[in-house]
């Protein structure tokens, strides 16, 4: 029970402190692809101090849900990313059907920050909350196909089942399934975590924004929690996608050791998931809000065949 | 018509276009006793504009028949307070004839215990806010206007008029009381208005949008602008006129040079002066390179606001060497100081051309790699294309001018039609496009620079010894001109009427931003919500420019 809670300790640790930094390394990659100097990698730490010393201004049209969802927002994702394996094969937490539950808990977020756009009555917010929505609605099945095809492969929902499995040495990645798959699951990280070309997260130009429309009332330390819980999830997809589909490296025991060496090839595969987000977003221009939908259902359609092959090879 | 440019090139056509001016005039008498005097003499031409004194208010008959016989362009409306000395106000009406050098102006008597005159817009919706403004500005009531509601003046104005004589320009107001502007109302289920600015996120001036929506597409769009207005035409009526080039450079900051260039031009016109050759090229290669600077700068900024920053890098650092070009070249790095009446303030040094050969061979270079950059990325192009369309119809109707015209095939560049400066010493193309979104507003751009290259080369060889200023002379009093200049944004106009002492009497000031926005509002219809900063940015009209 004791080890239970230290490794919860532990893993809630790591994202809440490694995912500030995974959004520092992508400005920072970016700004030089830009011939920029870019503002650091600690960068997102400053910001996030920042806010949380600064006062609030709430509108005086909100209601408990604006207040709400900051909490909401940041507890549901911090859950969600202690129930997938991180340092070690084994999740800390292993909850109401594994992977359900993780989609389901970003949902749950996802679903008050939509009602938090709407709350304030402002024509901005509305209009975030109608095209998170939209993507989300679109975004969803195609990433439970794509989780799927490896729960298929592992017999198993649960996400330290998979990720056992998947260390073991009857896991090709190579598969067709596996490959499809996960090609799959990279256009819903870029769609889940407003990255270009689904959404832009540098704009100021409101009418253009997604995410940021939705929490263009929020400031001090809500908009901090928002922005803390934005970036534990896009720590956390990309660590489903890493460890889901490339799991070599992570140790399936908590030990010190095993913990160290996880940890380390966790950083190293985290880099190389940056570099490539980073290479799309560079290399791309944001898609017209209608197009959207034609990347999703790619994805979609990726992962159903990614499906279908598993019980084909 | 001795003087126009192109007839110096062919006499042929110097004869025709003379014949068809003197014509025109007395066509034009014949026609219409009642508004042009039959005892009036023939007018004299001169630095490309004519001007015919009208006996009443209403040019409406004149008007459309310059429209239908000629296909002339109404180039410009505006109003001016002579009560004191004539106890009228004047409205004057610029024409311009295709491929005809010279504008015509028709000068229209309106009696100040009378102040009303009969509107255009209804026959021609590019007067619309022109004539509005006149309404605010001068409280002479356009009679017949579809929209009367006030423009100019926006809801914290009280009901004044300033640009009365008898309005102090010192004068402290009283707050607005009275009704609001009530906007069309967006009504329907699942319609929504979305109401953004006046101030925005972002650094940028002030101007509303609203908008209406059915989810993300755009229903229809209304604008108020003149929050930045900062009384310009009234400040030119109380500084000496060498003062006044500081005041026309900031009309609106990135078109510094131009705007300097067209108040500089009218001054001279209105005096006489004559500039010297080396100054007119400077001029002319001055004004390039501001149109260099800004359409880079904007192939970045579309780039930008579609996503696509890596573009936005590249042009920002190619728009930097130019800007450093412009420093080297005159001091400021946006073209500040330069231009005086009767040239320019400073002349080059042999080093200083060298430095301007340099940089635009070095940026041509890089330019057709930014170009590339940007043709291949389909994702951009996917943007770019089929959005924010503006028909050609529609263009022409609204009289939309520069870069938005020429991208909807409105066949307009002041540099062509009303050569100035030493533009007529160097050839070049328009480009023109029928397409109308937002990538050929773009490619417009892009054209004009690869132009403004070939113009900025042969000019740095051409430059010729000589003077760089005219050496100053006093403005004689009570003289008219109009100067005309292609921004790098469209057509800026600038008309004045000298008064003693070396001041003005009056400036008026046009801005192509002003005819522009109604573009705008036309090209976002249809189009998703998500689109219209890049469907903005495409057009980049002047705030500053518009308000004033």
């Amino acid at each position: 029970m004791i080890a239970v809670f230290l490794t919860a300790v532990v893993q809630l640790l790591l994202l809440l402190t490694v995912a500030p930094l995974v959004g520092g390394l992508i400005k920072t990659l970016k700004a030089r692809l830009q011939i920029r100097r870019g503002p650091g990698i600690l960068q997102p730490y400053r910001d996030l101090l920042k806010l949380f010393r600064k006062g609030m201004v709430l509108p005086g049209t909100a209601s408990w849900v604006f207040t709400a969802t900051p909490y909401v927002v940041f507890a549901a994702t911090a859950i969600a990313g202690l129930m997938i394996p991180m340092i070690s094969a084994k999740a800390p937490l292993g909850l109401f059907g594994g992977v359900l539950a993780v989609v389901y808990l970003l949902g749950l977020g996802r679903f008050f920050l939509a009602l938090a756009g709407l709350d304030t009555g402002s024509s901005f917010g509305g209009l975030g909350s109608s095209r998170e929505m939209t993507i989300a609605a679109l975004a969803e099945p195609a990433m439970m196909l794509a989780v799927f095809t490896v729960a298929i492969g592992a017999n198993s929902t649960s996400l330290s089942e998979i990720a056992k499995v998947a260390t073991s040495t009857t896991w090709h990645f190579l598969a067709p399934a596996q490959m499809l798959a996960f090609a799959a699951m990279f256009l819903v990280l870029i769609a889940e975590t407003g990255r270009i070309p689904v959404d832009n997260p540098a704009t100021h130009l409101e009418l253009t924004m997604i995410h940021e429309a939705m929490i263009l009332e929020y400031s001090g330390p809500y908009l901090g929690l928002i922005e803390w819980g934005a970036s534990i999830k896009q720590l956390l997809l990309m660590t489903l996608l890493i460890n889901a589909f490339l799991p070599f490296g992570l140790q399936s025991k908590w030990s010190l050791g095993g913990v160290l060496v996880s940890l380390a090839y966790l950083l190293l595969k985290l880099l190389v998931l940056a570099v490539s987000i980073v290479l799309v977003e560079t290399t791309n221009a944001k898609m017209r809000f209608f197009r959207v939908p034609d990347l999703l259902a790619m994805a979609f359609t990726l992962a159903a065949l990614g499906l279908v092959s598993t019980f084909l090879f | 018509m001795g003087r126009t440019p192109s007839s110096a090139r062919d006499p042929l056509v110097a004869l025709l276009l003379g014949k068809l001016n003197m014509d025109l005039f007395e066509e034009l008498r014949d026609k219409f006793p009642l508004l042009v005097s039959a005892a009036q003499a023939p007018p004299q031409v001169s630095h490309n504009q004519v001007s015919i004194a009208l006996r009443g208010p209403d040019v409406r008959p004149l008007a459309e028949h310059l429209q239908s016989a000629y296909q002339s362009r109404l180039v410009a409306v505006f109003a001016e307070d002579r009560v004191a000395a004539e106890s009228v106000f004047y409205n004057y009406y610029v024409f311009e004839q295709p491929a005809e050098p010279c504008y015509l102006i028709l000068q229209a008597p309106i009696a100040a215990d009378q102040p009303r005159f009969p509107s255009l817009a209804a026959g021609l919706p590019a007067v619309n806010w022109q004539e509005r403004e006149i309404q605010d500005w001068f409280g002479l009531e356009a009679t017949g206007h579809p929209n009367p509601r006030r423009v100019a003046l926006h809801d914290n104005w009280p009901d004044v008029h300033p640009l009365r004589k008898s309005f102090p320009l010192r004068q402290v107001l009283p707050p607005f009381e009275g009704e609001r502007h009530v906007y069309r109302p967006t009504l329907g289920e699942g319609v929504f208005q979305i109401p953004v600015g006046p101030v925005h996120a972002g650094i940028i001036e002030p101007g509303h949008f609203n908008f209406a929506v059915a989810g993300e597409p755009i229903l229809y769009l209304q604008l108020r602008m003149f929050y930045t207005h900062k009384g310009t035409e009234k400040l030119f009526e109380d500084m000496p006129i060498h003062r006044a080039v500081f005041l026309a450079e900031s009309i609106s900051g990135d078109s510094a040079f131009s705007h300097g260039t067209a108040f500089c031009q009218a001054i001279e016109n209105a005096s006489d002066t004559e500039v010297p050759q080396r100054a007119r090229v400077m001029r002319t290669i001055l004004l390039e390179l501001e149109r260099v600077c800004n359409h880079i700068g904007d192939i970045g900024a579309i780039s930008t606001d579609v996503g696509f920053m890596v573009a936005n890098a590249h042009a920002s650092r190619l728009r930097e060497m130019v800007v450093r070009l412009n420093e080297g070249l005159t001091g400021s790095r946006w073209l500040r100081g330069m231009v005086c009446v009767g040239g320019v303030r400073r002349t080059w040094s042999s080093a200083q051309r060298d430095l301007l050969r340099d940089t635009v061979n070095q940026v041509e270079r890089e330019f057709d790699s930014l170009v590339a950059l940007v043709q291949s990325s389909d994702s951009t192009r996917d943007r770019l294309e089929q959005t924010g369309i503006l028909l050609p119809e529609t263009a022409k109707v609204l009289g939309i001018v520069g870069v938005a015209g020429r991208a909807s095939g409105v066949d307009l560049d002041v540099r062509r039609d009303h050569p100035y400066a030493a533009y007529e010493r160097y050839p070049f193309q328009v480009p023109v496009y029928r397409a109308g979104d937002v990538l050929h507003r773009m490619l417009v751009r892009v054209d004009e620079v690869k132009q403004s290259f070939a113009i900025l080369r042969a000019a740095a060889d051409d430059l010729p010894e000589g003077p760089h200023c005219a050496p100053l002379q006093p403005v004689p009093p009570g003289r008219c001109a109009l100067s005309a200049v292609e921004g790098w944004r469209g057509e800026i106009l600038h008309w004045v009427r000298t008064a003693d002492n070396n001041r003005l009497e009056r400036c008026k000031i046009k801005d192509p931003s002003v005819n522009n926005w109604a573009a705008i509002v036309e090209a976002v219809q249809g189009n998703i919500v998500a689109d219209f900063p890049v469907i903005n940015k495409s057009f980049n009209l002047s705030y500053s420019g518009t308000d004033r």
